[in-house]
């Protein structure tokens, strides 16, 4: 389990994170989200260990971590962190080494993801030399080498097409699957909605939504009717309980503010032409963060 | 870790030495030092004009002074090792032959001409350019020539005239007992041939800043830096920079000695004699005049007290370019940063170079215990004798004394600079850093 206690870290008299506290069991994907600047990279830094200048506690199964820890983490970073004068086998078995794994254990380890990424033909090629897509590939997999206990991926799918976005979901997946802790950050939410168990929303360095995205959502009292037909918009705003109405190419999104006003909003459409679908649904993700961030910024 | 760090320092050497560039550029300097080191001979095979002797035709028209420039000429030509070059020839056929021979066969003409008030005058006709040594020993020969005939017109014996003719005989006293003439001549020799000596390490500590930042900056540029430094500690990372770009110049010296070693075992293979009549370019002369001088027990301590202070001057420069690279977030800034280390390494290379002629400099003296330019200078003063081994002995204390500061202050800086990609603020962050317990 990877338990932060009531972190904090001051960058001189700037609180780049103030009094962070969450908790990933074995085998959880948890979400940390939050606009630029918020303090999710920093926070990524405390982990692994590349700032211990911090208040607060940070431990993995129970233990401080240090440099013996962090050979069971693996990190993907936002930025390329790779060596690209290196080949891909030098770069793996570079990350490798310093995970302490023996180079049999990596060329092995290398060869049957470079197989599973379908990019075996690029293993003696220099990174500089692969497209941006592919450099993640090898991204990916210097960060899963050594089966990490606890994997950090910031911005994962960065550069890369549908397809392979899918191949990549499967993995993380499967490492869950494996008990693995795995914190993810993105800016997609519809990555971290179809990911993420828990989440924690920070902003300015504090934490302004935290807890399992099924509960969260349901806090949220907020829904949305998706409505097809044709409706006039002037009367659905007037409907006691409609907060807004927005009209995209073939459906009209009403959001109400909550699940008793679904029965005012069905009692006009109803009288409504050429209606063919009305479904009631959950906020997405996307919406919470954007009104949850947005009213912390006014705050 | 121990592990970790040696793994470092072995991929950071590896990835220098597996270079094809090192590859390249060591065949490269190990052929051009020996062809330096047995340049005569490489020219002496390519053959040339240079090689040819001359012939030099005389019309003596004074009947009496060929054979005194004949043994003039050959006195002074012994004088510069340039004998075997031109032999005199008495032309006894008209002018109008000689200049048809002298253009045919590139020779030289003489015409040596009496004159009433000046005793003698010379004409020199050649068909292109003469060099201009050989201009001067003709020169100079055919004024000993009329010095003689002068002399012989003033009716003074011949014995005494021969001792006229002889060099003055220089007696050279020391009051202090352990010099000596050869010490002297020494002294002036090696403060011609030390900066070549210590030119290729001047060089080589340029090249281990440069090659310590370049490296640095390549790793922080690309983010590499977060994943080594979440798997390795900053000290760690530090020191496998700093002990492999240290190895690398150690490797490079040894590369260049040995390339050194191999030019004389080859000169000394085909017999090589010095083209150039220079002590200093003529090793045997130069290994003669060492043994001579007695400076060859000094070694004894000279090499060991220079080599502990070139190896602290590499630790030393490398240990700053390590923290220097670390504040910078590219090459470029780097480049900037780096200039006043190179500057310092050059201001030490160039007092070197000056001690000899301001022999007994307080302000040179002064230089030598300064660290970064002591391990440069301290050695050529010890070697010309201007400072003793106690001087040397207290510019390795300072400097052992700066490089503990540097890796006691230099790893705070290293560990906050490393992971730092803003240049605002950077100085204030960095002295922050050495506030820090």
């Amino acid at each position: 389990m990877l338990k932060i206690e009531h972190v904090t870290k001051y960058y001189g008299d700037f609180k780049a994170v103030d009094d962070l506290s969450f908790e990933v069991q074995d085998g959880e994907i948890f979400g940390l989200l939050g606009v630029n600047g918020a303090g999710k990279t920093t926070t990524f830094r405390m982990i692994m260990k590349l700032l211990d200048d911090y208040e607060g506690k940070i431990t993995l199964d129970g233990k401080e971590i240090d440099y013996n820890i962090t050979n069971k983490i693996g990190f993907l970073t936002e930025e390329r962190s790779l060596l690209t004068k290196l080949t891909v086998k030098e770069q793996i078995l570079f990350y490798g080494h310093l995970k302490d794994m023996k180079e049999e254990d990596i060329l092995k380890k290398l060869d049957y993801w470079l197989d599973r990424f379908d990019i075996s033909q690029y293993k003696n090629k220099k990174i500089k030399e692969l497209s941006k897509g592919n450099q993640q590939k090898i991204q990916f997999i210097s960060a899963i080498i050594n089966n990490p206990k606890l994997l950090i991926l910031d911005e994962p799918f960065s550069g890369l097409d549908p397809l392979n976005v899918e191949l990549f979901k499967k993995v993380i997946l499967e490492f869950k699957e494996k008990g693995s802790i795995i914190i993810f950050s993105s800016h997609r939410m519809d990555h971290v909605e179809m990911f993420c168990e828990k989440l924690v929303i920070l902003l300015k360095g504090k934490s302004v939504l935290e807890g399992y995205i099924k509960d969260i959502k349901k806090q949220y009292r907020k829904k949305n009717i998706v409505v097809k037909g044709d409706l006039d918009k002037d009367k659905i705003l007037k409907i006691d309980g409609v907060v807004n109405y927005e009209k995209n190419a073939n459906e009209s999104i009403i959001k109400i503010e909550d699940e008793s006003k679904i029965e005012n909003v069905f009692a006009y459409i109803s009288k409504c032409k050429n209606i063919t679908k009305f479904v009631v649904e959950e906020p997405s993700l996307n919406e919470i963060f954007i009104e949850k961030v947005g009213e912390a910024y006014e705050k | 870790m121990k592990n970790k760090l040696l793994y470092l320092t072995g991929q950071s050497l590896k990835k220098k030495i597996k270079s094809k560039w090192f590859l390249v550029v060591n065949i490269l300097l190990v052929i051009l030092i020996i062809g330096l080191i047995n340049i005569d001979s490489v020219i002496n095979a390519f053959g040339g004009k240079f090689n040819e002797e001359k012939e030099i035709l005389v019309i003596d028209n004074t009947k009496t002074s060929y054979q005194i420039l004949d043994n003039t000429l050959k006195e002074n030509s012994k004088m510069v090792e340039d004998s075997s070059k031109y032999h005199l020839t008495n032309y006894e056929k008209s002018l109008k032959e000689a200049k048809e021979e002298v253009k045919k066969d590139d020779k030289i003409l003489v015409i040596l001409d009496e004159d009433k008030e000046n005793y003698m005058n010379a004409t020199i006709i050649s068909n292109s350019y003469i060099d201009t040594l050989l201009y001067q020993i003709l020169a100079s020969s055919i004024n000993s020539t009329k010095e003689v005939v002068a002399l012989n017109k003033s009716s003074i014996d011949i014995n005494e005239l021969t001792n006229v003719n002889k060099p003055i005989e220089i007696k050279r006293e020391f009051l202090d007992e352990e010099k000596n003439e050869a010490g002297e001549n020494m002294e002036m020799i090696m403060s011609t041939v030390f900066p070549i000596v210590i030119l290729p390490f001047f060089m080589l500590s340029i090249f281990l800043v440069q090659m310590i930042g370049a490296e640095v900056n390549d790793e922080k540029t690309t983010r590499g830096m977060e994943i080594i430094i979440s798997n390795v500690s900053p000290k760690t990372h530090f020191f496998s920079k700093i002990i492999a770009g240290n190895a690398f110049v150690l490797i490079q010296g040894l590369i260049l000695v040995l390339a050194f070693i191999i030019g004389l075992i080859v000169r000394g293979m085909i017999g090589a004699k010095s083209i150039v009549s220079a002590e200093i370019f003529d090793l045997s002369g130069l290994i003669n005049a060492l043994t001579n001088s007695g400076i060859m027990d000094k070694l004894g301590y000279i090499i060991p007290l220079t080599l502990i202070l070139l190896l602290l001057g590499f630790l030393a420069y490398s240990l700053i370019a390590g923290i220097l690279a670390s504040m910078t977030t590219n090459i470029e800034d780097y480049q900037q940063i780096q200039t006043p280390i190179i500057i310092i390494s050059l201001l030490a290379y160039y007092l070197s170079m000056m001690a000899a002629m301001f022999n007994g400099s307080i302000f040179i003296r002064i230089m030598s215990y300064i660290p970064l330019i002591s391990c440069l200078l301290s050695p050529a003063l010890l070697v010309m004798g201007q400072i003793g081994i106690i001087d040397v002995l207290i510019s390795i204390g300072i400097m052992g004394f700066t490089i503990y500061l540097l890796i006691k202050y230099g790893l705070k800086i290293y560990k906050v600079g490393i992971l730092n990609y803003s240049s605002s603020k950077l100085w204030k962050k960095m002295f922050k850093a050495i506030k820090e317990k």
